[in-house]
């Protein structure tokens, strides 16, 4: 479903010196995978997702969306984003039908998608109300009907839940997941979060920073559906022992940089 | 409980308005206006019930209406100029980081330059007419207009572009849809804060160049001594300026409500 092959850019800071955000990314996503991507901050995985979605360019290698190479964004992708990126001026029915209004459907048909899709993510009777007056949660919410509105066959998630409480997510998890199940989009979703990345994933991609590179991939058996049971999934012994793996290699990547950056 | 705050519910509501305040100051100038009048006396030093006797008899004379009519012709045209010109020009700067090196020494001077001394210029140039009234009420009011929207468009979330790029929105669909409603209350803003100038404008050319108008009326009762007529008319000009701004300003609060929810709701 997407390919990508020596994926490499650079940033070019302030002072002239230039870091590298990505260094020599290869990464097969699967149709209908859901699939998560793990890092400490600042290690591009937020670059590598706009990318693939075309909203930012790279300096080398390539990136197949079903075999077309990606030269900007396109209607088989949308992007749920961290702050939630919602037209503070317009109601939760203009949000979720934005993407829609973009691609130029008519009034009519996109009111109807956006409201079938707000039922799909529980603000059924919120239609009318501006971000302003909903919780984080609720906005989230509306970014992602909002972004499932265009029927996107890969959705792009940037640390999604990275901006709400802990219960809000938690419940924002099984929602995303019963949605998932049900759709099968292919998924790609930037966490920081260990849980959240092992609790959703098919599988977990490690990212190492400073170049950000993929440090390893590792598989998830938990199984599906999980969209009933995220709790009673975080106490099983498969769970226990992926979290403590990808615990280890996060250890050791912090211990690698630290005489570089004793600072942080 | 529900019978003991209710006497006191209207003196509350009158306490919390500003008008109160308002009349009291205004009542304290009237009298200040009246007692100086009196004491210093004075062909061309009218009181304050002189001159709002003669605001009223103003009121009645078609020559007045003709002034207002002569001088908001170049107003509504001049200040229209200003926006219709000044929006675009303000989000272009506020966009292009180019642009604005190349432009904003010319913002700067427009803001700085004392206006009344480009009169001349002006007139020279275009002559006296209507287009030398307009031009001049449009040079005045553009700055406030441009500058506004220009900080308006760097306020917009540049989060809120990069989400309409992802679902495929072009240059056109940014400004139309993220860029000018997103700007829109600093624009308003400009535009209220426009029309003070705009006002200014209109009366200081006339006064200084082109004899017409509201300015034109206020140097023919300069000269023929009627000190009552020529504050009446200064009266009406601030009254007009004050209804101006006010509808502005309820325009603007009408345009822009999310921007309250916005603060007060916040991202939590």
């Amino acid at each position: 479903m997407i390919k990508i092959r020596g994926l490499g850019k650079s940033f070019t800071g302030q002072d002239g010196s230039t870091v590298a955000a990505l260094r020599d990314v290869d990464l097969d996503v699967g149709a209908h995978e859901f699939l998560t991507v793990l890092g400490p901050s600042g290690c591009g995985k937020t670059t590598l997702l706009k990318a693939v979605a075309g909203l930012v360019p790279w300096d080398d290698g390539d990136i197949l969306v079903d075999g077309a190479p990606v030269r900007g964004p396109g209607p088989d992708r949308s992007v749920v984003f961290q702050d939630f990126a919602l037209l503070p001026w317009a109601t939760v029915l203009d949000n979720v039908a934005f993407g829609l209004r973009m691609r130029g459907v008519g009034r009519a048909e996109r009111e109807e998608r956006a409201r079938s899709l707000i039922a799909t993510v529980g603000l059924t009777g919120f239609e009318s109300k501006l971000p302003g007056e909903l919780s984080g949660g609720m906005q989230q919410r509306v970014g992602i009907a909002r972004a499932l509105a265009v029927r996107p066959r890969v959705l792009l998630m940037d640390e999604p839940f990275g901006a709400v409480d802990e219960q809000t997510r938690r419940l924002l998890q099984e929602e995303l997941l019963s949605i998932w199940e049900e759709h099968r989009p292919t998924v790609v979703f930037v966490t920081h979060s260990m849980e959240e990345a092992v609790l959703l994933g098919d599988r977990v991609v490690l990212m190492s920073a400073r170049p950000g590179r993929i440090a390893d991939i590792v598989p998830v058996g938990l199984p599906r559906p999980r969209a009933g049971d995220v709790g009673a999934l975080g106490k099983s012994g498969e769970y226990a022992e992926i979290t403590a793996y990808l615990w280890d290699r996060l250890r050791a990547m912090h211990a690698e940089h630290r005489p570089a950056g004793a600072a942080s | 409980m529900s019978a003991a705050p209710a006497p006191r519910a209207p003196l509350r509501r009158i306490l919390d308005a500003n008008w109160p305040y308002q009349l009291l100051t205004f009542a304290l100038f009237a009298a200040v206006w009246e007692l100086y009048a009196r004491q210093r006396g004075g062909l061309l030093l009218p009181g304050f019930a002189e001159t709002a006797r003669a605001t009223v008899d103003l009121l009645g004379e078609a020559e007045l209406w003709r002034a207002l009519y002569v001088s908001n012709q170049a107003l509504a045209l001049g200040f229209g100029i200003a926006v219709v010109a000044g929006v675009p020009a303000g989000i272009v700067l506020g966009r292009f980081r180019l642009v604005e090196r190349y432009a904003d020494v010319y913002l700067n001077i427009l803001l700085v330059t004392p206006m009344a001394a480009i009169i001349p210029l002006l007139v020279m140039s275009v002559g006296v007419g209507l287009a030398s009234r307009v031009l001049l009420v449009a040079v005045f009011s553009i700055v406030m207009v441009v500058v506004n929207s220009r900080t308006g468009v760097r306020q917009v979330d540049p989060s809120l572009i990069e989400m309409a790029r992802s679902f495929g929105a072009g240059e056109r669909q940014i400004w139309a849809r993220i860029l000018l409603p997103g700007a829109l209350p600093a624009i308003m803003t400009g535009v209220r804060l426009g029309i003070g100038r705009a006002v200014t404008g209109m009366v200081i050319v006339e006064l200084l160049m082109v004899s017409d108008g509201l300015g034109g009326l206020i140097l023919t009762y300069r000269g023929l001594l009627k000190a009552p007529l020529l504050y009446g008319t200064i009266v009406i000009i601030l009254a007009e300026a004050l209804l101006l701004i006010s509808v502005a300003r309820w325009a603007e609060r009408k345009l822009t409500r999310w921007a309250r929810t916005q603060t007060t709701g916040g991202a939590q």
